[in-house]
């Protein structure tokens, strides 16, 4: 059992011998991921090497290429953008074939009237997005970015973003799901299993959503989702994209319909309590802490430099000295972006009221410079598009996101002062990116209308220097350690630290987490839809029963 | 440079796939999102500017070999540069373009080149030009590669002195098919009163034996041609062939050379700008202007230096000195489309990959030399894009995209381009309500409707007053 030349045949067989590889350098290229640095043995940049690559076309060939895997016991690990570890195999003792589904790119629908799109695992989000704001409508575009696969984060993942506040999460927004079960078995869920089309993920038809997604989503641990639909949601203003400016600083045009802002308040509760407000008055469109990634010691300077095309990340070192921009380091330090927009120019002009009298409430304030056209224009693109998260990484290639525990307002507010002394601490030796203690990012709220929150810490290292490297793993176990001694749950990196440990240490997590019968459930799914066990332990489950 | 000297680049590498597309900003539909043609052709990660990195950096770590598959993964790519420009959207401490260059220098030393090579190359040494391979190239180089000039007075630089060089390049000395471009340019620029002479034929820049990854070759060649640029007294070379531009403006100050490099569009824009140049007569066309590669993101000029990376707030990754920043942000845009706007009655219509997001013509990196298919197949890609602005005619200013997109729509020897098929015609968007913005169905490059390809000089020249009128 496994792989052999006579698999790798059947592979060639089945999707073309164009569309399969075994080359060791192809290979190493879907082994190679962000973030396995921090998991992996002595720092490799390599999860476990595919023992085969295929590119599959259709349904039927994930199907037959599955079915083959499961007669030879070979893991089957899909990916469409594969970015994070969590995209390559997770084993080093069992074969994978890793499936690459760029060939499945198409968007086969767009029901302009009831607001649905079909799309395939390799739609990313701006190509979808591009095509629906021709009608007016819009997607959530998650915090991963526009370069990735719409179908990922519905099926997948958690799927949440600066939009999810208008227009929900993508876990909430996938409708109806075409699976390729483990065995190789295709369901349809939703309202697709009775033949009634894609407009509903509960039915008439078989309702596995949950099942499918577990409770986080299965990063591609329980068979491959081939199809789906995702619904869509009214876009106010223009349906055309006027961007303009020159590299790497694109502008948008702020519509008539939209206003675009940075706002700042004086503390901590003053910025729980303007979330509060915000979800209260129900004003906002795209909801973000976007800017504060490059850390609140060097955010404007390093904007200002981006926004200028003939400086460098050098120049932020001098930037951040000059008084002008020293004083609205300090005028912005806890800030946010907030994009609102308006139903009618009524609409509009109501919520800026509003806004300008929450903010009145709050003591906060509007950021004038950058409220400005210009850099207005580039928040606007920023976040309409989200087509910059690589940035995360543009300090030195490395960046791993710790803490984002989600909850109210006033709970994560609790844990931001631990979290900034945190990383003050663990970068003071200068294995870290000094860029201030809060270098604290996210969305105003992961799901639509508001009512909960999270704040990701952005800890920058070196990703070609050793022991930068291992400063970013000893930071991430501090903050699991930092959170617990104050009675909180690991946040993102512990998610990521998962990856470093054996099966045993993860049961064990899990069946010590605060609902372990969440995983003792997903075992019994796990055994009915997965005999062969052909998925990774991403789908996460307690051991095998006996 | 060396290969081990982009290792950083490659351990820095996030595998964010910014690289197969154009930057996302940009993007306006399902349809012209893609910005690698060679991740489209050969699809593997491995074919992205990011998957070669990690190619290399497998390689360097001993982890695989060098296999045919990687020569393939390493010459199946025309160095557009896509890649580079979409990764810096985010990064200033990658060079992507840079680092695939010196992965072709490093193979080309260990003779591991696709098979073909070995042919063109020494087509190259003994021609002394690219153009003229029996397989796959349009041209005669037996040709008398001046007869462009007949019956014009000019300076001989071979044996004259003068300030002014006029460079045709290959492609415009022995590619007939292409039109009087170059007879046009020297009498612009003679009437424009300019002291300006010609070298000659058979002089090639050396820029495709370059990105072929054969650097000894190029070396040679850029030595011989500043050797008769200094004897000849020359202080400016127009040139008109956007590789040629390239090779001069970056490749040549990189060894040196302070000779100024102007594109013959940025001459006429700037003898339009001066009132030394006007037009007159209409030429009404609707058009659309396809940025070559090496004139548009590839075309900013050449910054010197020679530093070591540094490192500030712990960690952040700088250069001291500063770095230059190749991202497309100063390559040469606005002087074709000013000129193409400035002709009375020409519509300039945009495609929506354009400028530093311009999807690559096909023929450059020595693509269409040594892979006639995939050349083909991106050719046929953008002649597709070009006809779905509804423009009559698309416009180069570079001749090496001209004659792809003459092929593309009426194949290499004149017939009627049927083998080529756009690639992305069976799959899109489907099933949106007719006439919303959804992209119009694909079409291949070689539909019913007349379709034409100019250099802006042809238009030029249509565009000026009638002699003796």
């Amino acid at each position: 059992m496994g792989f052999t030349p006579e698999v790798y045949k059947l592979f060639e067989d089945i999707v073309g011998p164009e569309n399969v590889s075994d080359d060791p350098a192809v290979l190493d290229s879907y082994a190679f991921e962000v973030l396995a640095d921090l998991v992996r043995p002595e720092q490799s940049h390599y999860m476990p090497r595919p023992v085969a690559v295929a590119l599959p076309g259709t349904t039927e060939e994930v199907q037959a290429l599955v079915r083959v895997c499961n007669v030879h016991r070979i893991k089957v690990k899909p990916l469409s953008t594969g970015w994070y570890h969590f995209a390559a195999p997770q084993s080093d003792e069992h074969d994978t074939l890793q499936l690459d589904m760029r060939r499945m790119d198409r968007i086969l629908e767009i029901d302009e009237t009831n607001m649905v799109a079909v799309i395939e695992p390799y739609v990313i989000a701006a190509q979808l997005q591009a095509e629906v704001m021709k009608l007016g409508l819009n997607i959530n575009v998650t915090g991963a970015g526009a370069s990735c696969s719409i179908l990922a984060s519905a099926c997948a993942y958690a799927g949440q973003g600066p939009m999810a506040y208008w227009m929900g999460g993508n876990a909430e927004n996938l409708l109806a799901l075409e699976w390729v079960t483990p065995t190789g078995d295709v369901v349809r869920t939703g309202s697709l299993g009775s033949g009634a089309g894609w407009f509903a993920a509960e039915g008439p038809g078989p309702s596995v959503r949950g099942v499918c997604r577990g409770t986080f989503g299965s990063r591609g641990g329980m068979g491959v989702y081939t199809k789906c639909a995702i619904k869509l949601c009214h876009r106010p203003g223009t349906t055309e994209w006027n961007v303009h400016g020159t590299t790497p600083a694109y502008r948008l045009p702020v519509d008539d319909l939209f206003r675009v802002y940075t706002l700042a308040v004086p503390s901590w509760d003053a910025w729980a309590d303007l979330y509060y407000k915000i979800y209260d008055n129900e004003i906002g469109y795209i909801f973000h802490r976007q800017f504060n990634l490059a850390g609140a010691n060097l955010a404007p300077a390093f904007w200002l430099m981006y926004n200028d095309h003939t400086k460098t990340l050098g120049d932020v070192e001098w930037m951040a000295q000059d008084p002008a921009v020293k004083e609205l380091t300090e005028e912005m330090r806890i800030s946010f972006q907030f994009i609102m927009a308006g139903r009618s120019t009524g609409d509009i002009e109501l919520q800026d009221r509003v806004l300008d009298a929450l903010l009145q409430q709050v003591g906060g304030w509007k950021v004038e410079r950058f409220c400005e056209d210009d850099m207005a224009e580039f928040t606007n693109m920023y976040l309409q598009r989200l087509g910059h998260k690589h940035i995360n990484y543009v300090w030195a290639g490395g960046y791993v996101g710790t803490w984002m525990q989600i909850g109210t307002p006033d709970w994560v507010k609790n844990y931001i002062p631990i979290a900034s002394a945190g990383l003050e601490r663990d970068a003071a030796d200068g294995l870290l990116v000094q860029c201030g203690g809060d270098a604290m990012m996210g969305s105003g709220s992961g799901f639509p209308g508001g009512g909960v929150t999270g704040l990701e810490q952005f800890v920058s290292y070196d990703a070609n220097d050793l022991e930068s490297t291992r400063a970013a793993v000893r930071h991430m176990e501090d903050a699991v350690k930092d959170a617990a001694s104050h009675g909180l749950p690991p946040g993102k990196e512990g998610l990521y630290l998962e990856l470093s440990k054996t099966d045993e240490q993860v049961h064990a997590e899990l069946a010590a987490a605060n609902q372990p019968a969440i995983f003792r459930f997903q075992r019994k799914i796990k055994d009915a839809i997965d005999p062969n066990d052909i998925g990774d332990r991403l789908y996460a489950t307690l051991p095998p029963e006996g | 440079m060396a290969l081990i000297d982009y290792r950083p680049d490659a351990m820095r590498c996030t595998r964010c796939s910014y690289c197969k597309w154009v930057p996302l900003d940009l993007v306006k539909s399902w349809r012209y999102a893609k910005g690698c043609p060679s991740v489209e052709h050969g699809r593997f990660h491995s074919y992205s500017g990011g998957g070669r990195l990690i190619t290399y950096l497998s390689l360097l770590d001993g982890r695989s070999e060098v296999t045919d598959r990687v020569v393939d993964i390493a010459f199946k790519c025309q160095l557009c540069g896509n890649c580079d420009v979409t990764c810096k959207v985010c990064r200033y401490d990658m060079e992507p373009l840079a680092a695939q260059h010196e992965f072709r220098f490093w193979l080309v030393e260990q003779g591991r080149v696709p098979t073909r090579y070995e042919s063109i190359i020494d087509g190259y040494r003994r021609r002394g030009t690219m153009v003229g391979d029996p397989n796959t190239l349009v041209g005669d180089p037996q040709s008398d590669g001046l007869r462009w000039a007949r019956d014009l007075r000019v300076k001989d630089l071979n044996t004259d002195r003068g300030e002014v060089l006029l460079h045709p390049g290959c492609r415009f000395s022995y590619d007939g098919g292409l039109g009087p471009v170059a007879r046009t340019s020297l009498e612009i620029l003679q009437e424009a009163g300019l002291d300006v002479g010609v070298l000659g034929a058979g002089r090639c820049c050396g820029g495709r034996v370059y990105h072929m990854g054969y650097r000894d070759d190029f070396t040679t060649a850029a030595e011989a041609t500043l050797a008769a640029w200094e004897a000849a007294g020359v202080k400016t070379v127009v040139t008109l062939c956007a590789d040629c531009y390239h090779t001069f403006k970056r490749l040549y100050a990189e060894r040196g050379s302070s000779v100024e490099v102007v594109h013959m569009v940025e001459m006429v824009a700037r003898l339009l700008a001066e009132g030394r140049l006007e037009f007159t007569e209409e030429v009404p066309l609707t058009v659309t202007y396809h940025d070559p590669c090496h004139l548009g993101r590839q075309g900013e000029p050449y910054v010197p230096w020679d530093g070591v990376e540094k490192k500030i707030f712990g960690q952040a990754v700088v250069y001291d000195p500063p770095r230059p920043r190749y991202n497309g942000a100063q390559g040469i845009y606005d002087a074709p489309r000013d000129v193409l706007r400035a002709i009375p009655g020409l519509e300039l219509v945009e495609m929506e990959r354009s400028r530093e997001a311009a999807w690559c013509c096909g023929a450059g990196g020595g693509v269409r030399e040594a892979f006639p298919e995939f050349n083909a197949w991106t050719a046929a890609e953008r002649v597709e894009e070009a006809r779905s602005t509804g423009a009559d005619a698309v416009v180069s200013a570079c001749p090496w995209c001209e004659r792809n997109f003459l092929d593309a729509l009426r194949g290499p020897r004149g017939g009627d381009g049927t083998g080529v098929a756009a690639p992305f015609q069976d799959s899109g968007v489907a099933a949106a309500p007719a006439g919303r913005g959804v992209a119009a169905p694909g079409v291949t490059a070689a539909a019913d409707a007349p379709f034409q390809v100019f250099d802006v000089l042809d238009l030029v020249r249509q565009a000026l007053p009638r002699k003796g009128a």
